[in-house]
């Protein structure tokens, strides 16, 4: 278990430098052309908006592990340690759960996209850019999960 | 009956601590469910985000601002500005003003701030003669300062989503930086003279001004002096497109930053960008699942309904804005500001603009509330994060940053009710 953790986290922080470095460079690169060259990648700005979009999912996947979600916490701060394990036990179960259903909906509409075949640019299907959706909703499920295999360790933690 | 018990059920969950992204999610799929829409049309709305081009901005300034966070760029600037305005009377309070205000512009408001400038001033203050409680009401309340000035993250996202409704006059992204400027330069100079005239005769330590220091400091920072620069030039000079001038900012502070200050090593960096895009990457998501829900409000004839609702009750222009305050207040001490943008503009831009407010306008209204929403008790972030970071009650920080509340709701006024503040330069 523990060491799929850690191959996951590995997998995530290679998609994540790659796609930074890729973003900053193409940006750059197409500032220079435009500027120096009057010239540009034709599918240039399409796959940096789509190179965000990834960023962002995989970023959000990565907030799951360390910095968590934005969420209201600032009411939690006024409840016992009991009550606050129990609301943190029942909103891990509720986000992993909304998360999976997301998860699969988006994986049936990244299916249909694929059969239909669409290009985004350069020879780069629709689907491929949407694919990032249901895996990172899965990703972010999971982590839900695993927090309410170890809530003892997630509490105290978030006490610290 | 069950609907409005399941949005209550979903709304304490929100209030338990569940992400907001799972909430707005959660609420998105509902309005899907009941209108019998299939509920892959939630891929389709998330994906729709990568539609705007503005959004490259907002990763590109996150890792720029994390970087200047992470370096002791703040040292450097408190050094300049103090000895560029540490002569003046009350100058260590207009310096930490003006420091904050320029960090948070950068990092957009994210708590670093108090922890890296506020943290510096904060024994410098007391120690120049500032009353204890005085010194720990401007740091809490300072980090929220700036939040009207380009490249904040607020002011861009706020920019994404006007733009993406498209009610109302038009306005360039541009036209919101520079709106930022009168009411954000208002909100500093009122601070400094309220502050100036409650200490005026009390014993505060002036510095005396030394071109000698002053070099000392310039030269010191003389690698990041050229970013307002860059900014100004960029942005408001309307040289570069936003997202261009984010990526040539990115390029410059890297540089900058981990190789000729060399106070960022290869090592850490990973650690730096993973938590930037983390913290991007939870922003988009939930402008993503909120651009679902806007239109399942919108099916749902919600704004409409708000419309009327609102239309039906207050006659004048004047009477909305004062409700306009009163709600975004209140708003402002419950959500933070990135839900409370995405949330609530969506449903009160058309409002506002059926009242003859200018977009742009709002804009700078809904930030200025928000700015001060950061501090408001009982659950303003920075009330938590100076309260960690200075090791003080919680309480006591609410009596110290209720003065400076009360000045910048007088400067609120002043910008809701003249709307020139605003408009005037753009």
């Amino acid at each position: 278990m523990n060491h799929l953790v850690v191959l996951l986290h590995k997998f995530e922080n290679a998609l994540l430098y790659s796609l930074v470095t890729g973003l900053v460079s193409i940006s750059l690169l197409q500032i220079w052309l435009r500027n120096f060259h009057d010239s540009g990648i034709y599918w240039g700005d399409s796959a940096l908006r789509v190179l965000v979009f990834w960023l962002a999912m995989v970023g959000a996947m990565v907030a799951s592990r360390e910095t968590g979600h934005i969420s209201i916490d600032a009411l939690t701060h006024y409840l016992s340690p009991l009550w606050r394990k129990i609301t943190a036990l029942s909103t891990s179960v509720f986000s992993a759960a909304i998360c999976f259903i997301a998860a699969w909906h988006s994986y049936l509409f990244v299916q249909d996209e694929r059969e239909f075949g669409e290009i985004a640019f350069a020879n780069i299907p629709v689907w491929w850019c949407e694919a990032i959706m249901p895996l990172s909703l899965f990703v972010i499920g999971l982590r839900f999960l695993i927090q309410i295999l170890s809530p003892l360790s997630q509490a105290s933690e978030q006490d610290t | 009956m069950e609907t409005y018990f399941a949005i209550a059920a979903i709304l304490l969950l929100a209030v338990m601590g569940a992400p907001i992204f799972v909430i707005l999610l959660t609420l998105a799929m509902f309005g899907f469910y009941i209108a019998d829409v299939p509920l892959m049309i939630l891929a389709v709305e998330l994906y729709r985000i990568s539609d705007t081009p503005l959004l490259l901005a907002l990763p590109l300034f996150t890792l720029a601002g994390y970087l200047l966070a992470e370096s002791q760029s703040s040292t450097r600037l408190v050094n300049v500005t103090q000895a560029l305005i540490g002569w003046l009377p009350g100058g260590l309070s207009i310096i930490a003003f003006v420091t904050c205000a320029l960090f948070t512009a950068f990092t957009g408001a994210s708590g670093v701030t108090i922890v890296a400038v506020g943290a510096l001033l904060y024994p410098a203050l007391k120690q120049v003669g500032y009353s204890e409680r005085y010194s720990l009401g401007l740091v809490t309340t300072s980090g929220s300062l700036g939040l009207l000035l380009a490249p904040s993250l607020p002011l861009i996202l706020y920019g994404i989503i006007a733009q993406q409704m498209g009610v109302g006059p038009s306005f360039t992204i541009q036209q919101l930086f520079v709106a930022g400027l009168m009411p954000a330069a208002l909100m500093l100079i009122m601070l400094s003279v309220w502050s100036w005239w409650i200490h005026r005769g009390k014993n505060i330590a002036i510095q005396k001004f030394t071109t000698q220091e002053l070099k000392a400091a310039l030269w010191a920072a003389r690698w990041e002096i050229p970013l307002p620069a860059l900014i100004i030039g960029g942005i408001y000079g309307g040289f570069f497109a936003v997202s261009e001038t984010a990526a040539v900012i990115l390029l410059y502070v890297f540089v900058v930053e981990v190789f000729i200050y060399k106070e960022i090593s290869l090592a850490q960096l990973p650690i730096v960008i993973r938590q930037a895009v983390a913290m991007v990457g939870g922003i988009i998501l939930i402008l993503g699942v909120s651009l679902a829900l806007t239109n399942v409000l919108i099916d749902a004839e919600i704004p409409s309904k708000a419309f009327d609702l609102v239309q039906s009750n207050i006659e004048s222009k004047w009477a909305f804005l004062i409700f306009l305050t009163l709600f975004l207040l209140v708003l402002g001490a419950i959500l933070d500001i990135f839900s409370a943008i995405v949330i609530m503009v969506p449903i009160l831009l058309p409002i506002a603009v059926a009242y003859g407010i200018h977009p742009v306008h709002l804009g700078i209204i809904f930030l200025a509330n928000m700015q001060i929403g950061y501090f408001t008790p009982p659950v303003g972030m920075n009330l938590f994060i100076a309260s960690y970071r200075f090791g003080k009650p919680i309480t006591e920080l609410y009596r110290a940053a209720l003065p400076f509340m009360g000045v910048l709701i007088v400067a609120l006024l002043l910008i809701t009710y003249i709307p020139w503040l605003s408009l005037g330069l753009i």
